[in-house]
């Protein structure tokens, strides 16, 4: 019997409107947690896929010594896909000159991940290639053709190799965010004993590639044997290339972020709406019961609505999700032609649990509460429903809550963040909008003019315009921090990659060619960057005693040679986090290490470091480690000496500058000008960064706009929600002869002083809010939004009195006999 | 006209007082009544007499806080809510002033309901047929909202006749519309019930409508006493 009515009331309160609220809020709840968790995950695996060819692979296990045959083997049998490279550096001669050459000798399975471009020409555009150099042949790098006067076909000896250069290569997935001093050589992997070039003591980085699914790595690492961290480094995408590491962490802590908060919207939406329709059902519940329903049947009755409602929505929702998804992708697959994975199953399931939670948490109470309406309600309506069950059910709606935002967020620190934010806040509006509306008493309606009559009906219903306020405040709070914390990220990411930042580096640009060089760039209309003095040294001994390179994985990094520079003021982007910075004049020698660096090779503030530079020894404090910005693409040292030490002729100078793609065709000229400089372009890299900064930005966009129609969904049912009670006021005041005009204005002073004070709580909110998740979260720095105070209330006033109007119209378009008709009993 | 036909509901020194501000305040006290299968008895008093409440305690729909009632020759008053509301769907239908149908169903969904509550067979095709004795056969995809008071009353009354009930209270029946449709509402529920034999107990305060029945009663004071010219 009951399913039979369940259907029936169904369809009528679907056709009356009285579901529609419910629907949609459910809707947008699956719609939007389906969708982002669909976006982000796909968008997630193709970030990574895509940043995966930085490193040419997913792992990358990299020592000076060769990773065992057994560790290949044992990833093969896991399936995933495996690559060997030797990388080093050497000269390689033509018949009439030399250059110092990076070479990268490979198996025939490299890359893993990402594409080789070759061409045919040293200033040609490459194509993308799956092959790699045959046995006796190498590809090269075009300044290498350019600087030796060579063309493709020429034999370069390497060593004592002799091997032809068969292409040009224009572009390695993983030359990586440390640009190499040298140009780069590829080779066959099998001819690398031919060069004997690998004497003990050279310096030489064996590294095994890795590519496959997330577990199958994991099993992997699982089997590294215990003395593997003191042999061997192993690299993911975000150790391998830490500016973008930064960059993918911050875009998916957003992205949960704007997941949470939707989650949270939709289901503030889904209980209000749930709310007025039990409201709007105790009537009727009543009617039934003194027809002989018991109340067995009215649970079952509004059980199996809200069941099929749930299971219609469910469908609906996962359909409309994967839609959106599918768009937004078809829209990024123009920004980027990157073949983008399927979705996993992860997404549909976190969906519809996420649905039913909500449904059940926040719709299933209010209806359940039902049951205990009694029927003499028929006869005396002010006989309130007595409800036992109501805390319990609240209760377990509120650790549903709490578990979702866990599960969503992901960590527990974000999630504490929002639950502190939205609690504080919450009480603290509470607090204040009491007092506010507290403070004028108010008698009767104060219906003699319309500013009156609204600020009279505001302080009328106090309890349901506190909730109201807090409502509008809350959802305004959390599309305030959501689109400032969006700003900001991609201010920073902008700040990362400005336009014109240097896209080409000079290396080995001799001091007497210094003023050369900058004359020839002016000449060329391009702005010079400031230069560094560089040179390379080798840290030999700490504390007086001398370091042994095969002690330690440790020592190794330490004694390598490495590029160092030297300067007065600390140089743009570094920060010293502890010790001191020796200032411009009179202060004592000293020697500043990279703070992460010198963690790694277990080095403190204090330590007497003796270092050789060329012929010269230097024996050194440390006095200052530096927190560097590896977001920008400037140039950055590990190592910094103070000034004074080495003289500008001991070093060549590091600069960079930037040139427009049109003008690419000056490069060919400086290089023959100045045959000693090497010129580097980062143009790629910036590129690739650029594009993935694009995907993240138009995601986070996207998540920003789903959370405003959550929003605005709340908005909406929390304005329904005291509808009937406005109806009723309104409608009498019409029948006693109000102006429509007055009413009108009423509303529209009720509901802007109602936006007002939610964006100034919003703005409050979002203040504390954001400044916590800028420096807790995002690892930004702090500062103040002013905007927001202006924004808030501005936004609150514009969306309520909108909202708020369009859901009144009826109040004032609707005969006034209508309304009491209806609502008035 | 005195009969053996069986009581068919009983009150015994039945009272209900409400605590008002810590204060007791007693709205019905000592009613003792006895109808018998197929009287109809008026239920008169001013407003606020507590005629109201009594006729929700005779129903089953409020509890008493003294005495009790029976119906059927069963304990009724002190039964469950849940147990009552059997009872109710198996016997008992209801008129109200203000109509109560439910708005978002059409009339004939209204007047299935309570033939669905009781688990009556074909209970589409028996409330069309009511409908159909009230004049509204036409009307019976129209909601509540698309119907005037008078139309609406008659689609209750059509709900309380399809469930063949033995016992029919009606609270104003007509305090809601006009005279000349009230009068016609009235004739239409003494008619419905003269042919259907319920026993009706009707709440009104209008001494025309209260001649119609086959006694009166006065509620005064929160207890029931006969009115003088109650049978004409």
């Amino acid at each position: 019997m009951s399913r039979g009515l369940a259907q029936r009331m169904l369809r009528r309160h679907w056709r009356g409107g009285e579901l529609r609220l419910l629907a949609a809020a459910l809707l947008l709840a699956i719609t939007t947690v389906t969708g982002i968790s669909l976006f982000v995950d796909r968008l997630e695996r193709a970030l990574v896929l895509e940043a995966s060819a930085f490193l040419a692979a997913d792992r990358r296990i990299e020592g000076r010594e060769v990773p065992p045959e057994a560790w290949e083997g044992q990833a093969q049998a896991l399936g995933l896909a495996t690559a060997r490279t030797v990388g080093f550096t050497s000269m390689a001669f033509s018949d009439l000159d030399a250059l110092l050459v990076s070479v990268q000798a490979v198996s025939p399975t490299y890359p893993l991940r990402g594409a080789l471009k070759t061409a045919s020409d040293p200033l040609a555009p490459g194509d993308v290639t799956t092959d790699t150099p045959a046995p006796g042949t190498l590809w090269a790098a075009p300044r290498v053709l350019l600087s030796l006067g060579l063309e493709v076909g020429a034999t370069l000896d390497l060593g004592a190799a002799s091997l032809r250069i068969d292409r040009v290569l224009t572009d390695t997935p993983d030359q990586g965010g440390n640009f190499l001093l040298a140009p780069r050589v590829l080779m066959a992997l099998s001819d690398v004993a031919k060069t004997q070039v690998l004497r003990p003591g050279a310096r030489v980085e064996h590294a095994l590639l890795l590519a496959g699914e997330g577990a199958a790595l994991a099993a992997f690492e699982a089997q590294l044997p215990a003395d593997f961290e003191a042999r061997f480094d192993l690299e993911d995408v975000r150790t391998g290339n830490r500016s973008l590491g930064r960059a993918l962490d911050r875009a998916e802590r957003f992205l949960r972020l704007g997941g949470l908060m939707a989650v949270l919207l939709a289901s503030l939406a889904v209980a209000l709406a749930a709310a007025r329709y039990a409201a709007q059902q105790a009537d009727a519940v009543a009617v039934m019961k003194t027809l002989g329903a018991s109340s067995g049947t009215i649970r079952r009755l509004y059980l199996g609505q809200l069941f099929q409602l749930g299971l219609m929505v469910t469908v609906l929702a996962l359909g409309l999700a994967y839609g959106v998804q599918a768009v937004l992708f078809e829209l990024l697959s123009a920004y980027v032609p990157v073949a983008l994975p399927a979705p996993g199953w992860v997404p549909w399931v976190l969906g519809t649990l996420t649905g039913w939670l909500c449904l059940l948490a926040f719709a299933l109470p209010p209806l359940l509460e039902l049951e205990t309406v009694t029927p003499v309600r028929v006869l005396r309506r002010d006989l309130a429903q007595a409800s036992r069950k109501g805390p319990l059910y609240r209760g377990l709606g509120l650790l549903a809550l709490l578990g979702l935002l866990f599960a969503y967020a992901g960590s527990a620190q974000l999630a504490g963040w929002v639950l502190l934010g939205l609690g504080g806040t919450s009480a603290f509006f509470a607090a204040l909008a009491f007092v506010l509306l507290r403070s004028g008493r108010v008698l009767g309606m104060q219906a003699g003019r319309a500013w009156r009559l609204g600020l009279a009906a505001l302080s009328r219903r106090q309890g349901a315009s506190i909730v109201q306020m807090l409502v509008f405040g809350t959802a305004l709070m959390l599309l305030l921090t959501l689109s400032v914390l969006r700003s900001s990220l991609l201010d920073s990411w902008r700040a990362q990659l400005p336009e014109g930042a240097p896209n080409h580096f000079v290396l080995n640009l001799d001091s007497e060619d210094r003023q050369a060089f900058q004359h020839a760039l002016d000449a060329q209309g391009v702005a010079p960057q400031p230069a560094f003095p560089m040179t390379r040294g080798r840290i030999t001994a700490v504390n007086g005693e001398t370091l042994d390179p095969k002690a330690s994985r440790a020592a190794a990094r330490l004694t390598e040679e490495r590029n160092l520079s030297w300067s007065g003021p600390l140089p743009e982007g570094n920060e010293v986090v502890a010790g001191q910075w020796w200032d411009a004049a009179g202060a004592a020698p000293g020697l500043s290490l990279e703070a992460d660096f010198a963690e790694n090779v277990g080095l403190a503030l204090g330590d007497r470091v003796t270092l050789e530079v060329g012929d010269q020894r230097f024996d050194l404090p440390l006095v200052a480690l530096r927190r560097v910005a590896w977001d920008s693409l400037r140039p950055n040292f590990f190592l910094l000496l103070s000034p004074g030490l080495l003289e500008d002729r001991d070093a060549t100078y590091l600069t960079s500058f930037f040139l427009p793609a049109e003008r690419q065709k000056a490069l060919p000229t400086l290089l023959r000008a100045f045959p000693s400089v090497s010129i580097i372009a980062v143009d790629g890299l910036i590129a690739q960064l650029q594009q993935i900064v694009a995907r993240v930005s138009i995601a986070v966009e996207v998540v920003l706009f789903l959370v405003l129609g959550a929003g605005a969904l709340v908005l909406l049912a929390s304005i329904q929600s005291t509808m009937d009670e406005r109806l009723r006021e309104y409608g009498l005041l019409r029948a006693l002869g109000g102006s429509r005009q007055r009413l009108q204005g009423a509303l529209v002073v009720e509901f802007a002083t109602l936006g007002t004070f939610a964006g100034l709580l919003a703005a409050l909110g979002a203040e504390l809010m954001i400044w916590a998740m800028e420096t807790q979260l995002f690892g930004l720095p702090a500062q103040s939004h002013g905007i927001l105070w202006l924004l808030g209330p501005v936004l609150g006033v514009a969306l309520v009195l909108t909202l708020g109007l369009l859901a009144t119209r009826k109040v004032v378009s609707v005969p006034p006999l209508t309304v009491l008709r209806e609502h008035g009993a | 006209m005195e009969s053996d036909r069986p009581v068919i509901l009983s009150a015994r020194n039945l009272g209900k007082r409400l605590a008002l501000g810590g204060e007791q305040l007693a709205i019905l006290t000592g009613i003792d009544l006895e109808i018998k299968a197929g009287d109809s008895v008026a239920l008169v008093g001013a407003s606020g007499s507590g005629k109201t409440t009594l006729l929700g305690l005779l129903a089953g729909l409020d509890t008493p806080t003294e005495g009790e009632v029976r119906f059927a020759g069963q304990p009724f008053s002190g039964e469950s809510e849940d147990r009552r509301a059997a009872l109710r769907a198996e016997g008992i239908a209801f008129v109200f002033q203000n109509f109560q149908l439910l708005a978002a169903l059409t009339a004939l969904e209204n007047v299935m309901i309570p033939l669905e509550l009781a688990g009556r067979e074909a209970p589409e095709a028996l409330a069309r047929s009511y409908l159909e004795r009230v004049g509204l056969g036409d009307r019976a995809r129209h909601t509540p909202r698309q119907l005037s008071g008078g139309e609406q009353q008659r689609v209750a009354l059509a709900r309380a006749f399809a469930a063949q009930p033995k016992l029919l209270f009606a609270d104003e029946p007509t305090g809601n519309l006009d005279q000349a449709t009230g009068q016609r509402i009235a004739d239409l529920l003494f008619a419905l019930n003269a042919e259907a034999q319920t026993t009706l107990v009707l709440v009104t305060h209008d001494p025309a409508l209260a001649a119609r029945c086959d006694r009166a009663l006065r509620v005064e004071g929160g207890q029931l006493h006969p009115e003088q010219d109650a049978t004409s």
